[in-house]
């Protein structure tokens, strides 16, 4: 396949990039400098030429001349120079992206790898768009315009890039039930300050779609809404999160009032909902304005339109028959089955068997299980059995079973599955003939997990390769690395610099793997009855400290962690020690058997 | 989702660790992470994979329990229904949906009525006695049935390489 490893590709560290682009900026000043004291200037001074610092904004050099008047002269010679143009814009774009790794090291910390896969693909997809916008669609045809779209796109490409990066995060940090407080302020700061600037640049939008026209003005609102509407609801979904969490650490009985604000509970549905929808429906309308509005019916970007129209209208589609089951299932529910009585509940003294909690109010399903209402209905839209007995109930939504029959029989996750890997070959050449032609394989990392069920031979072989040079490491962790690299030269790097290591178990043990240990060669084995087990001298395994590490579950997530490791550690010992004597009490027997 | 699913995690886990099944340990390594697992099964007794330590990832959906979680042994197996990357294949993991081999009935299937406690015990008898319909590894399936003596040492080799015992 023809994918260009993104991650491959030469691209200068950081700090490299900064420091030629503040050299190229100083050169072109210097530049400037001297094409301003040429005498078609009319200024033949002799200051010096990097003076254009702004500390002195109000002192005069031997000329008359103010700074400033000197700077706004040098910025009017760099404007009339392309080269100059070329530069400013580069250092603008530098300046961009130390910001964002700025923003980057105060919020977030070091990127996980997922989060940057999933920023990496976000990033390509947008630039892609957004090219495919800018030349195939409104066709500009002045570098100033193109210049223009670019800091527009570049600002908007920031916020998004940033927007998804903090749903990523949050979506992380409810994983754990350790996160510090900071974490949250920080990431719901940002959130709120992504929010604002949306607010600013839908100001921007307005401003400019005033002289640029109707039609502008809605193809830079689209990409504001949908921004504000994503930043909106990942807000709105952590606050549900913190409310959730902080319920938890309040005593049992507040919670039955707050279940209404549950996850699973119908107001967070119909946020959830809401949300989903109108930023599909946006997207929706923009691409259909975007292809009546270009009026290019045979080009590669109204194929590409058409492509993501398809797919957008799926997503609706789905999102619609998704919410016509649960509306189906819910008032089933309610027609069908009563909620539990007072005298039942009681006689039940279990916990809702779906969230393992307490049960202040349960609905009772007819072979007499009882449950969560939130929790059952959950449960009940993607099966139609009793969860305990299995028992089914007749629960069948006509309306959409005699609409859609088959698509209702499939696995849901199979409908989000398909349309997340899309594959483009671009040939940048249709375009503008400087441009490169390149292809790019934007696959989500769902859809990647499911790539690599398919190639997991081929992952396998190349682990082996890898295993050859470190024997000490197991094969999944270097076909975990592998996922993310792809490439046997790069995990074995990632090898030698220390960034993969074998687990803790496999470490601490220094299990003395052979290198040929996937080939299960029987030939020349020495039969167990034949070793001297006497060699392995079982360590004394300490039995003291383990009965107060057992039985007891502690408060405090890093004791937990330890205590964990401890018992396995100690766990794997034993183990050890019992299958060495067995085999030295074998060897024994053996020996007598063979002596009488 | 993963407010509700980390409650009912946390509430696996500590049953896990107050009182834990004879040979099972299981709880995240790193608690930043709730929703990846590590397990350690001991092979049960009076099998081929008597003595044997393994460990296995468990990865949990962050709509679990209404979705199963994952399983993958991490350490080398081979096991009719063990696929060879270590991912396990046993119907208690499969949800109602899906049935890849379409021989199981919904029956054994995933509800969340089950917990990481009943997947780790189905797992252990899963080793003592294969299922040779699913063809998750062929190989194995095929000498488990035909030659159960090779087979019997190819797992002995396995439950030493656990142990960290020079084969
Ligand atoms: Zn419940
Ligand atoms: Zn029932």
């Amino acid at each position: 396949m023809p994918v260009v490893p993104l991650e491959r590709l030469p691209l200068p560290s950081l700090r490299v990039y900064s420091f030629v682009s503040v050299v190229a900026l100083s050169a072109c000043t210097y530049y400037a400098a001297q094409i301003i004291k040429e005498p078609n200037w009319n200024y033949p001074g002799d200051f010096d030429k990097n003076d254009d610092n702004f500390e002195n904004r109000n002192g005069t050099d031997s000329d008359g001349r103010t700074v400033s008047q000197f700077v706004s002269d040098i910025f009017t010679v760099m404007t009339r120079e392309p080269v100059c143009v070329w530069t400013m814009i580069n250092m603008a774009f530098c300046w961009f992206i130390l910001l964002g790794r700025a923003v980057q090291k105060l919020v977030f910390g070091d990127l996980r790898v997922s989060e940057q896969q999933q920023l990496r693909d976000k990033f390509w997809n947008f630039v892609f768009y957004k090219f495919i916008f800018v030349f195939g669609i409104i066709n500009v045809q002045y570098i100033d315009e193109v210049l223009l779209w670019c800091s527009w796109f570049s600002l908007l490409g920031f916020l998004h890039l940033l927007s998804q990066l903090s749903k990523d995060r949050f979506e992380y940090l409810s994983f754990s039930p350790r996160t510090p407080f900071w974490s949250h302020v920080k990431l719901m700061a940002l959130l709120a300050a992504i929010f604002a600037l949306s607010g600013f640049m839908f100001v921007v939008s307005i401003f400019v779609g005033f002289f640029g026209g109707l039609n502008t003005f809605f193809f830079m609102f689209y990409e504001v809404l949908l921004l504000a509407i994503r930043t909106l609801h990942v807000i709105i979904r952590y606050a549900f999160h913190l409310y959730d969490v902080r319920n938890e650490t309040t005593p049992p009985t507040a919670t039955d009032d707050n279940r209404t604000l549950d996850k699973r509970g119908p107001v967070s549905y119909y946020v959830e909902l809401t949300f989903d929808l109108t930023a599909l429906i946006i997207d929706l309308i923009h691409h259909l304005h975007m292809l009546l509005w270009s009026n290019i019916f045979l080009s590669m970007a109204s194929l590409v339109i058409c492509m993501q129209l398809r797919f957008l209208f799926h997503e609706i589609q789905r999102k619609y028959k998704k919410h016509r089951n649960y509306l189906w299932v819910r008032n089933h529910l309610e027609q069908n089955y009563p909620m539990a009585t007072k005298a039942e509940l009681q006689e039940n003294s279990d916990n809702c068997a779906i969230c393992w909690e307490n049960m202040d109010a349960a609905r009772k399903l007819p072979c007499g299980h009882l449950f969560h209402n939130t929790c059952l209905l959950s449960w009940l839209e993607q099966d139609t059995s009793c969860p305990t007995c299995r028992m089914t109930l007749n629960i069948q939504n006509p309306s959409v079973a005699n609409m859609e029959p088959p698509e209702l029989q499939t696995d849901p996750q199979e409908n989000t599955r398909r349309p997340f890997n899309h594959f483009f070959h671009f040939d940048g050449s249709r375009y503008v003939s400087w441009l490169p032609s390149f292809s790019v394989e934007v696959s989500h990392v769902q859809a990647i997990r499911q790539n690599h069920m398919a190639t997991n031979s081929q992952l396998d072989a190349m682990a082996r390769q890898v295993q050859t040079l470190f024997p000490h490491i197991p094969l999944s962790t270097i076909i975990e690395d592998l996922r993310v690299t792809r490439s046997v030269e790069l995990t074995v790097e990632n090898v030698l610099d220390g960034r993969l290591i074998a687990p803790p178990m496999f470490r601490d043990l220094d299990i003395d793997w052979t290198p040929d240990r996937n080939t299960f060669t029987l030939n020349s084995e020495p039969e167990p009855s034949a070793r001297n087990w006497d060699e392995y001298n079982t360590e004394n395994v300490e039995t003291e400290d383990t009965a107060a590490l057992g039985s007891r579950f502690s408060k405090s997530s890093t004791e937990r962690e330890k205590i964990l490791h401890k018992r396995k550690e100690h766990m794997i010992k034993q183990a050890r020690k019992r299958y060495i004597e067995k085999q030295k009490a074998a060897a024994v027997v053996a020996k007598s058997e063979l002596q009488s | 989702m993963a407010g509700s699913a980390l409650r009912r995690l946390m509430a696996e886990y500590k049953q896990l660790t107050l009182n834990p099944p004879e040979g099972i340990i299981a709880g995240p390594i790193n608690e930043e992470n709730f929703f990846e697992w590590e397990a350690l099964i001991t092979g049960p007794e009076g099998t081929c994979f008597e003595g044997g330590v393994f460990p296995a990832k468990l990865v949990f959906p962050p709509d679990y329990p209404l979705s199963p979680p994952k399983m993958q042994f991490t350490c080398e197996m081979f096991h009719p229904n063990i696929y060879s990357d270590g991912r396990v294949c046993i119907s208690i993991l499969h949800a109602p949906g899906d049935d890849p081999m379409g021989y199981e009935s919904s029956a054994e299937r995933w509800s969340p009525v089950q917990s990481v406690e009943k997947i780790l015990l189905s797992v252990v008898s899963m080793l003592a006695e294969p299922n040779d319909e699913s063809g998750a590894n062929v190989d194995a399936a095929k000498m488990w049935r035909e030659n159960r003596i090779e087979f019997n040492k190819i797992a002995e080799k396995i439950v030493r390489r656990t142990l960290g015992i020079p084969t």
